[in-house]
């Protein structure tokens, strides 16, 4: 499903967020990026929606060279991805249902479409009572909730995470890691950025570590040391 | 797609009302700049109604006695084409009764009582003449000669009549057109800034859009609209500004003695309503340009 080839990604000349990086993630696979701060987990994840392009190296999602895909094609390309951070990035003006309801709305998704599914992935995410509510009227978990659910809506073949839990506590962390489980066994594709060794042991599914922009690490089911 | 227009409208009208200060400081732009547009064009149109009869270098005008007889005429012309090095004899050219007289009711336009005392019977028909020579005492002479021979009713000299008026009228339209011309640059670059606002508040949105994968022309588009509507509204309130000045213009005119001169300085409605559909046409241009620039530049957030 995603496949880095040699990759390089340089920020100015000298300073390499990335170096070499091939690995490949089949579909349906949930992959954790690990590694130190600046160690280049983001930036990975940055090249993979085509938000950075490499210096060096080919990145191929569902099959596609997508340095080679034109500007006007990339919004296609997201279409496809769901994206979470670790600070949910959501409309603090929207209520939690035009929260979702927006990224159908901007891909031109009819209304009626838009009524049917919004409720039905707030219900999956266990916010189906709270869909009036403004974000600041929600705790950290459940604004990470609508934030997955904006990124599940159409559901899309890969989701990328970029520290989902990093400004959750444990418990609450449990049950989004749970929920992101849950969508990857849909089917969908997970690739999660983060620090929190607690999530990664639990889960142990494949550990890609990084350390300055260099994978020294690629273990099946494993755990973040 | 009737999703994706109704979106586009939702989002031009929440986003003018968030903006209501900068966008009316950029339709008052607009409409001060495209005001002075129109004023521009009005009065160029004025002096051109003083200027008609006087258009492409004619220096002096021999009016022919409505009554003048086939001989008088071709004599007269002789005359004329006899001068070959004081008169451009190629540009020499005979406006006959008819054509005289829808001139006259150019020049004539705000004043009804002369107009109404004309008629194509009793209108002298003219010869436009092209002086080759710059020496005015050469062109006076010929005139004096001119003025006596049979047929000729009179003869009038642009020295005397519009030279002034010509030169001033040039002055005036690259005055005008100059300042238009800024202000015109000014309204552009004022839908540009309230646009660039706009999305620099709107950037998390922007950015939202842009990685749910929503199109750069979807996310572009209401705010292209936003600067249209702004330069069309500017459009209406200089149209509404240019309508006012032009009828108290036009009373202005009405109140000085018929015979003056200064009642071929009334525009006809039809021409100013010509000028208002400019006017909207170039306060869209500019309300499309600069809300175009700014949207595709400050997309990339
Ligand atoms: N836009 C940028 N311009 C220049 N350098 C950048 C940019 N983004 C990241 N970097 C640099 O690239 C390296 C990798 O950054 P990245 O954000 O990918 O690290 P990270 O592993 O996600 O770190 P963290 O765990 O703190 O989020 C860092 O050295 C960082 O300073
Ligand atoms: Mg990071």
């Amino acid at each position: 499903m995603i496949r880095f080839e040699n990759v390089t990604k340089m920020y100015g000349n000298d300073v390499a967020a990335i170096r070499e990086a091939s690995f490949d993630v089949p579909k349906g696979e949930f992959v954790f990026l690990v590694g130190p701060s600046g160690s280049g987990k983001s930036t990975l994840l940055r090249l993979m929606n085509r938000q950075e392009r490499p210096e060096r190296g080919t990145v191929w999602v569902a099959g596609a060279n997508i340095n080679e895909l034109a500007d006007s094609r990339v919004p296609y390309l997201r279409r496809g991805m769901g994206n979470v951070f670790q600070d949910y990035k959501l409309l603090l003006n929207k209520t939690v249902f035009e929260n979702v309801a927006f990224s159908l709305q901007v891909i031109g998704r009819p209304k009626h479409v838009i009524r049917q599914q919004v409720p039905q992935v707030l219900e999956l995410v266990g916010l189906a009572d709270k869909e009036d509510r403004l974000p600041s009227q929600l705790s950290g978990g459940e604004q990470q909730r609508v934030s997955i659910a904006r990124a599940f809506v159409n559901r899309p073949l890969i989701l990328l995470a970029d520290e989902p839990t990093g400004n959750l506590d444990p418990g609450t962390g449990e049950e989004i890691m749970s929920l992101l489980d849950a969508i990857n066994r849909t089917g969908t594709t997970v690739v999660m950025a983060t620090h929190d060794h607690r999530v990664v042991n639990a889960m142990r599914r494949r550990v890609i570590q990084l350390d300055r922009g260099v994978v020294v690490r690629d273990q099946e089911r494993g755990v973040y040391e | 797609m009737f999703a994706r227009i109704s979106y586009a409208f939702r989002e031009t009208i929440a986003s003018f009302r968030r903006n209501v200060t900068l966008s009316a400081a950029a339709i008052l732009t607009s409409a001060v700049s495209l005001l002075l547009v129109g004023t521009t064009f009005l009065i160029q149109r004025a002096f051109d109604n003083l200027l008609v009869q006087w258009r492409g270098d004619v220096g002096m005008i021999v009016f022919v006695r409505p009554d003048v007889s086939e001989e008088q005429l071709s004599f007269i012309k002789q005359t004329l084409e006899a001068q070959p090095n004081v008169i451009n004899v190629e540009k020499l050219d005979y406006l006959d009764r008819a054509a005289s007289f829808e001139e006259a009711k150019r020049v004539f336009a705000g004043d009804r009582t002369t107009l109404s005392l004309l008629s194509v019977e009793t209108i002298p028909s003219q010869f436009k003449v092209v002086p080759v020579t710059t020496d005015p005492t050469l062109v006076r002479g010929l005139a004096d000669q001119y003025r006596n021979l049979p047929g000729v009713q009179g003869v009038a000299l642009a020295e005397d009549e519009f030279e002034v008026i010509s030169t001033m009228s040039d002055f005036v339209r690259s005055v005008t057109i100059t300042m238009s011309l800024i202000l015109l640059g000014v309204a552009v670059t004022l839908i540009w800034n309230t646009i660039r606002t706009a999305m620099v508040a709107r950037r998390n949105e922007i950015e939202v859009m842009k990685l749910v994968g929503a199109t750069n022309w979807f996310i572009r588009i209401p705010f292209i609209l936003e600067g249209l509507i702004q330069g069309i509204f500017g459009a209406i309130v200089s149209c509404g500004g240019l309508w006012v000045l032009n009828r108290a213009w036009t009373s202005g005119v009405a109140g000085f003695k018929a015979g003056t001169g200064v009642s071929s300085l009334v525009v006809p409605g039809s021409y100013v309503s010509g000028v208002m559909i400019i006017l909207l046409v170039v306060g869209a241009l500019a309300g499309s340009i600069g809300s175009g620039i700014a949207a595709s530049k400050f997309l990339d957030v």
